[in-house]
């Protein structure tokens, strides 16, 4: 039996006005979660930890990642200037290698042997089968059935990288179903395995600790592109699946007058499960262990969601993303799947980029932006679409 | 017959047949029952549970449809609904207050609630005569298990509103697989070291063997998975429970 560390959490476990996050977890949970807050505290306050991780993130991870000029792109889409956050150079592909180093290097600091996560389009658990295997711990990535086939690179690339990938038949297949089985197969092995969530979702202090391994985006852009154009961009844009990528790129540009947007999956409709997008569409809700914004029937039960790309189509936001566009910090726009496969096509022709399906949401809105005249902008390319090939190919997007 | 604490699952296979069997409770002298409100996302349960959840869910059974027909169960066990706090929060307390008034239920189990998470919700229930059941698992350090006793005041009369739930494993609902007694065992001494609360054990509990153990540790066993299985497969409450230990002969 553990004895925790103490019976209450110390960092705010709240945000924004409407106090959405805290820790809506299974008693089982809750001493791990205290243990996990207590680690990641002692863990960030400690010189040798954070040697290893700067040491790791330029070593293994590439880091810094570029911050390149898109002259080409913005001219297709009426702008001045884009500058691409390039996440996608990031080993394995994309920004969730941020989180999944950090978190992994923390396990194994509390002196856990084994790792488990969930994954949607496979990015996260590629990403945290690579670190778990450059450090030497076990893993199991839990998966939903349907983005198992959509996303099949992934799934052999984790197989390779040596981690035991667990197919969540469940409901609609997809990130949600992921999510479930990894809490239920965690509180099942809390006392040796620490569990990596991949997004800035899940009860306190999830969203916390994965925001702040994904700042190092923002805080590089913030200072690439004032070294490049000697000012700050007027709008940083990024796509909004749970949040990580989007919240490590914004909070950094949180004080300055720069306009952020954050891009969720409109699907190819507006109605109740066409779509992901959890602004407008989405209620007060609990789900996985925080409030926030969710997509639920009037039942309270989660709703079906739709999205070309299985980064996007998890129900609920991030909370401190969630609570940021509801205290008018950052602006919630939607994007189709119809204009998120043309932006993917539209910077691989204009740049000889492929984007991730989950980016391309946020290229998609570079037109509006355009036409609502913003000069300048930052977005995050958040990963590569290698593994949206098959998707590319039958929605008829690679002829 | 012998002390247990029994699981169903509303609307698992469909509503219509809980009247029946809470009145069938009833009449095996149970003076308590464990009612599942089927939640689409049950982080805490096993495979069956899910299922059976599921099941509920397309057959109908909104949390509103489960409350609406608990009303109209007067011939029934004192209730203790367990739920995820999704369905509940969003009716709305003063709802909720309004739609458990004339049901049997006596306190909530709401497992993804962890006490002072809704200081306020919490309040008005616990004002309303709903109080929260505390839920203590093998992670919960003695420390914990003091302030959650601490915070969770007794309810009222009855063992619905103030049985302390004891989790006999790590995990979810439902897993087999040997039970580690001796630990649980200690546990249960342990609490009883803290409160004279009455104890239930549950989670993965069903060998009859395991639950004379509960029994002699002087604690009430719960037996879930296994009861819906039987249920939604069609037996009579009283046959679901013979796993329970045969009930004794009515007289
Ligand atoms: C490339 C890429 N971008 C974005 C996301 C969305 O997640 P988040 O909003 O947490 O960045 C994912 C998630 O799988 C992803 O793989």
């Amino acid at each position: 039996m553990n004895v925790a560390p103490s019976t209450e959490f110390v960092l705010p476990a709240r945000f924004g006005r409407a106090g959405l996050g805290g820790c809506y977890a299974p008693e089982t949970l809750m001493t791990p979660l205290l243990e996990l807050e207590a680690a990641f505290r002692a863990a960030l306050a400690d010189p040798v930890f954070q040697d290893e991780l700067s040491r790791e993130l330029r070593d293994f991870v590439g880091r810094p990642t570029p911050l390149m000029p898109a002259p080409r792109l913005a001219a297709a889409a009426g702008l001045r200037a884009v500058f691409l956050k390039r996440e996608d150079l990031a080993h394995t592909g994309a920004h969730k290698i941020n989180n999944a180093l950090g978190q992994v290097l923390l396990a194994r600091r509390m002196g856990k042997k084994e790792i488990i996560a969930e994954t949607g389009a496979g990015q996260h658990g590629v990403a945290t089968a690579a670190a778990c295997a450059r450090l030497g711990l076990d893993c199991t990535v839990y998966m939903g059935g349907a983005d198992m086939a959509r996303q099949a690179p992934n799934v052999a690339r984790m197989k390779l990288l040596g981690a035991a990938v667990v197919a969540v038949p469940a409901g609609q297949g997809t990130l949600k179903e992921a999510v479930n089985e990894a809490l239920r197969a965690w509180a099942g092995r809390c006392d040796r395995a620490h569990y990596v969530l991949g997004s800035a979702l899940g009860p306190h202090p999830y969203p916390t600790i994965v925001r702040t391994f994904q700042q190092i985006i923002g805080e590089e852009a913030r200072r690439q592109i004032l070294e490049t154009t000697g000012a700050l961009p007027d709008v940083v844009v990024a796509c909004a699946g749970g949040g990580s990528n989007g919240l490590g790129l914004m909070i950094p540009f949180l004080r300055d007058a720069v306009r952020l947007i954050a891009v969720e999956a409109g699907g190819h409709g507006r109605a109740l499960g066409e779509h992901a997008a959890r602004f407008d569409g989405g209620r007060l809700g609990v789900l996985h262990g925080c409030k926030t914004l969710v997509l639920q029937d009037t039942h309270g039960h989660t709703a079906a969601t739709a999205s070309v790309s299985a980064g996007l189509d998890y129900p609920a936001l991030g909370p401190e993303l969630a609570a940021l566009m509801l205290d008018g910090k950052v602006t919630a726009w939607r994007a189709t799947d119809e204009e998120a496969l043309a932006a993917a096509q539209l910077l691989s022709r204009c740049e000889g980029v492929l984007p991730a399906l989950e980016c391309s949401h946020a290229l998609a809105v570079l037109p509006r932006l355009a036409r609502e005249g913003a000069p300048c902008v930052l977005l995050g390319l958040s990963g590569r679409g290698d593994k949206d090939l098959a998707t590319f190919q039958q929605m008829g997007g690679a002829t | 017959m012998k002390p247990v604490l029994p699981f169903l699952m509303a609307g698992d296979p469909a509503l219509e047949k809980l009247p029946g069997w809470l009145a069938e409770a009833r009449g095996l002298g149970l003076d308590t029952i464990e009612v599942g409100l089927p939640h689409s996302d049950p982080i805490a349960d096993g495979p069956v549970l899910q299922a059976a959840a599921q099941r509920a869910i397309t057959a109908g059974a909104t949390p509103r449809r489960v409350l609406e027909c608990l009303a109209r169960c007067p011939d029934s066990p004192d209730i203790v609904l367990f739920t995820y706090l999704n369905p509940l929060w969003q009716l709305g307390a003063g709802e909720l207050i309004r739609l458990l008034r004339p049901t049997p239920v006596k306190s909530l189990l709401v497992v993804d609630l962890p006490f002072g998470e809704e200081p306020a919700w919490e309040e008005q229930l616990r004002a309303a005569g709903y109080p929260l059941v505390p839920l203590l698992t093998p992670t919960t350090s003695l420390a914990r298990v003091a302030q959650l006793l601490n915070r969770s005041r007794q309810g009222g009369a009855g063992f619905a509103q103030n049985f302390v739930y004891l989790v006999a494993r790590l995990g979810v609902t439902g897993q087999n697989g040997p039970m580690d007694l001796d630990s649980v065992q200690v546990r249960v001494a342990a609490v009883r070291g803290l409160t004279d609360r009455p104890l239930a054990v549950g989670f993965g509990l069903s060998a009859p063997a395991a639950l004379d153990a509960v029994r002699a540790m002087g604690a009430r066993p719960v037996v879930g998975s296994d009861v819906v299985e039987r249920l939604a497969a069609g037996k009579t409450l009283r046959a679901a429970l013979t796993a329970a230990g045969p009930p004794e002969p009515e007289s």
